[in-house]
């Protein structure tokens, strides 16, 4: 028998028992639903998630720091050679030291005004500017030149501690004052090159409360040469796992942590990737649910029509044709539970993400108070049309079908004609 | 005449809960080309068991069914099937006909299994309608016909892959005496035109006369053969 003829049988049959068909098809189209409905959902909450850390982390940049988080941070630092050494290494950019000093006060001797910052950090001004080509913009005044060791920048918030002071603390050519610490209380003098515009805090770093001197001139008060961090800037951030390997090979085991933006990102990603199969797995129950739905309904059905079958048979009906007719209709249901099911599944991911966005909405008013100057921006959870998960979840009504329709199906084409001829 | 059916010493027993009763005990008879044969006998005489034995629906505990010079129980199950397919047509006691499909596309049926084109398929069940008398109602389901329309669509069915042997069990049994009548004229008739071997299981005297040959059925045994008088006009 030609298939389709046998499908058409199939449908025939169905279309003859409206409400069980439709039925039996809801069912699918629940479980397709969900399962549907969660894993674009999910899909687009990973890509927003996703899509705000590389914003954060900047994937192109390690941070290299000496020892290791859990054997306690050495005292031990990196020199020029160490700097050298990593610049060396294929893929990498740049590679640029920095020695960070907490507990900054800056007196502005124009205006007499004072401000405090979280950290100043002494850099090699040029190839900071290259590691961070993003963050360091300046709103008024430029990059120092380099050889100039009096030079400063000023992080946005240290220039603007108020929202609404309107005039700012220093500008370009402004003399500084600086207090560093509270044991080295000295006084240094700083000519402001220029102030930064406002960043917000991608990733760890938040250049808006910081201020930035030249390298050499940290060295010099504190009469070393060496520095606290190093920032390297890579061509690929794909290469940057590789990169961070060799550089990590340039010193003693566990001397130094290399932060690797991606592998954030990727630990991330695995585990919303684990969360998102998760949810569809318990969405995938409603699919097991339906397809046994299929087989109580088709094994009625086996019952019903059993002297059907036996006249099917009489006239020479083979048993896989037999078998065929019947998983030709649990393949229908499949077929269009699936279908609908995607297109319900899409719905409903949008009326979820609507509910959810709208819900994170409210948490952030009512957070407001608390929040910290730098608020996030609202969170917004489009749904993703992933073609795989649609692939699958498609495919995967069509086997829960199958599978579910082979017993019935097993048990007419098994029927002996004469004792199912006698049927009643 | 070309021998079409050959029924060796067949035996066959059904079992009931614990007790084996014997439906045939040791049955021998042929068939030829184009004859018309009714196995006449009492209910319980085992004549249902032999055609379904003869239509390959089931098969023999012991002795040999040859079907066109074919052992039918050295056949797959798969064969069996092909073989009804081909070479048999039924036509039951109860019509038996697919309830949702139209007269046509249950004559359609044996011709769709067997995955012959749809244009051919519909030519030749038109064809058998006609030749039962029924091109008026081709398009009616079962439910819309009378008892000697089903039965002749069921007869145009049994018809349309042109078997070599064509079976009927008790066909006129649900029927009243005059249309039951007329379904037996319509395969006698039916038989001279188109020469194929009819097997008609009756327990009714006068239906079992009309026949070539009767095969007289009791307590599964051949009680007797009669070759009926025509036969020998012919």
């Amino acid at each position: 028998m030609k298939l389709n003829k046998i499908l058409a049988m199939g449908w025939e049959n169905m279309r003859q028992r409206k409400l069980r068909t439709s039925l039996t098809t809801l069912g699918v189209i629940i479980g397709i639903t969900a399962i549907i409905g969660l894993a674009s959902l999910g899909e687009g909450f990973k890509l927003e998630v996703r899509e705000r850390m590389q914003q954060g982390f900047e994937l192109d940049n390690l941070t290299v720091i000496p020892g290791t988080l859990f054997a306690g941070l050495s005292r031990e630092r990196f020199t020029d050679y160490d700097a050298q050494n990593i610049s060396k290494i294929a893929g990498v950019k740049v590679a640029t030291q920095v020695m960070q000093m907490g507990n900054v006060t800056l007196h502005n001797n124009r205006n007499n005004k004072t401000v405090r910052a979280f950290v100043a950090t002494a850099v090699n001004f040029t190839e900071f500017a290259q590691v961070f080509p993003d963050r360091f913009i300046f709103e008024n005044g430029r990059l120092p030149e380099p050889g100039r060791n009096d030079t400063i920048v000023i992080g946005y918030k240290v220039n603007n501690p108020t929202e609404n002071d309107t005039t700012p603390f220093a500008v370009a050519n402004d003399t500084i004052t600086l207090t560093l610490g509270v044991f080295k209380l000295r006084d240094y003098n700083f000519t402001v090159a220029g102030t930064l515009q406002k960043t917000g805090t991608p990733g760890i770093t938040n250049f808006d409360y910081w201020i930035f001197i030249p390298l050499e001139t940290a060295r010099k008060i504190y009469n070393t040469s060496e520095s606290d961090l190093i920032f390297v800037k890579v061509y690929n951030p794909e290469e940057s796992e590789r990169i961070a390997d060799d550089i990590e090979g340039l010193f003693p085991p566990f001397k130094v942590t290399i932060l690797v933006p991606l592998t954030f990102i990727r630990q991330v990603d695995g585990v919303l990737t684990i969360v998102q199969l998760f949810l569809m797995a318990v969405a995938s129950i409603s699919l097991l649910v339906a397809g046994i739905g299929i087989m109580n309904i088709m094994t009625v059905s086996v019952m019903e029509r059993t002297r059907e079958i036996g006249i099917l048979k009489a006239i020479g009906a083979k048993s896989r044709t037999v078998l065929a007719m019947f998983l030709a209709e649990a393949l229908l249901i499949g077929v269009m539970g699936g279908s609908i099911g995607l297109i319900t599944g899409y719905g409903l991911s949008f009326g979820l993400a609507y509910v959810l966005s709208s819900f994170m909405q409210l948490q952030h008013q009512r957070n407001i108070g608390f929040q910290s100057p730098e608020l996030p921006q609202r969170m917004a959870i489009n749904p993703a049309f992933s073609p795989e998960w649609t692939i699958v979840a498609f495919i995967f009504a069509i086997i829960v079908c199958i599978i579910f329709g082979l017993y019935p199906a097993r048990k007419a084409a098994k029927l002996n004609p004469v004792e199912a001829l006698r049927y009643e | 005449m070309a021998t079409i059916l050959e029924v060796r010493k067949v035996k066959k027993s059904y079992r009931m809960g614990r007790i084996l009763v014997p439906a045939l005990r040791g049955v021998s008879f042929d068939g030829e080309q184009g004859e018309f044969l009714t196995i006449f006998g009492p209910s319980g005489s085992g004549k249902s068991t032999l055609l379904h034995l003869m239509g390959c629906l089931d098969r023999p505990d012991d002795g040999e069914i040859l079907i066109d010079a074919v052992d039918v129980l050295k056949l797959s199950d798969e064969n069996l099937a092909e073989l009804r397919l081909t070479k048999i047509g039924f036509v039951f006691q109860f019509f038996n006909l697919l309830p949702r499909l139209t007269a046509l596309r249950n004559v359609e049926l044996p011709l769709t299994i067997a995955g012959v084109s749809e244009k051919e398929t519909l030519e030749r069940a038109k064809e058998m309608l006609t030749l039962v008398g029924l091109e008026a109602r081709m398009n009616h389901r079962p439910s819309e016909l009378s008892g000697g329309e089903q039965q002749r669509v069921a007869i145009a069915r049994a018809l349309i892959n042109n078997p070599k042997i064509v079976l009927a069990d008790e066909p006129t049994g649900n029927l009243d005496t005059k249309t039951g009548w007329e379904i037996v004229q319509l395969m006698k008739r039916l038989n001279e035109e188109k020469n194929q071997t009819f097997v008609v299981v009756t327990h009714d005297p006068q239906i079992a006369e009309t026949a070539h040959r009767i095969i007289h059925l009791k307590d599964g045994l051949v009680e007797g053969i009669k070759e009926a008088p025509r036969r020998s006009k012919q």
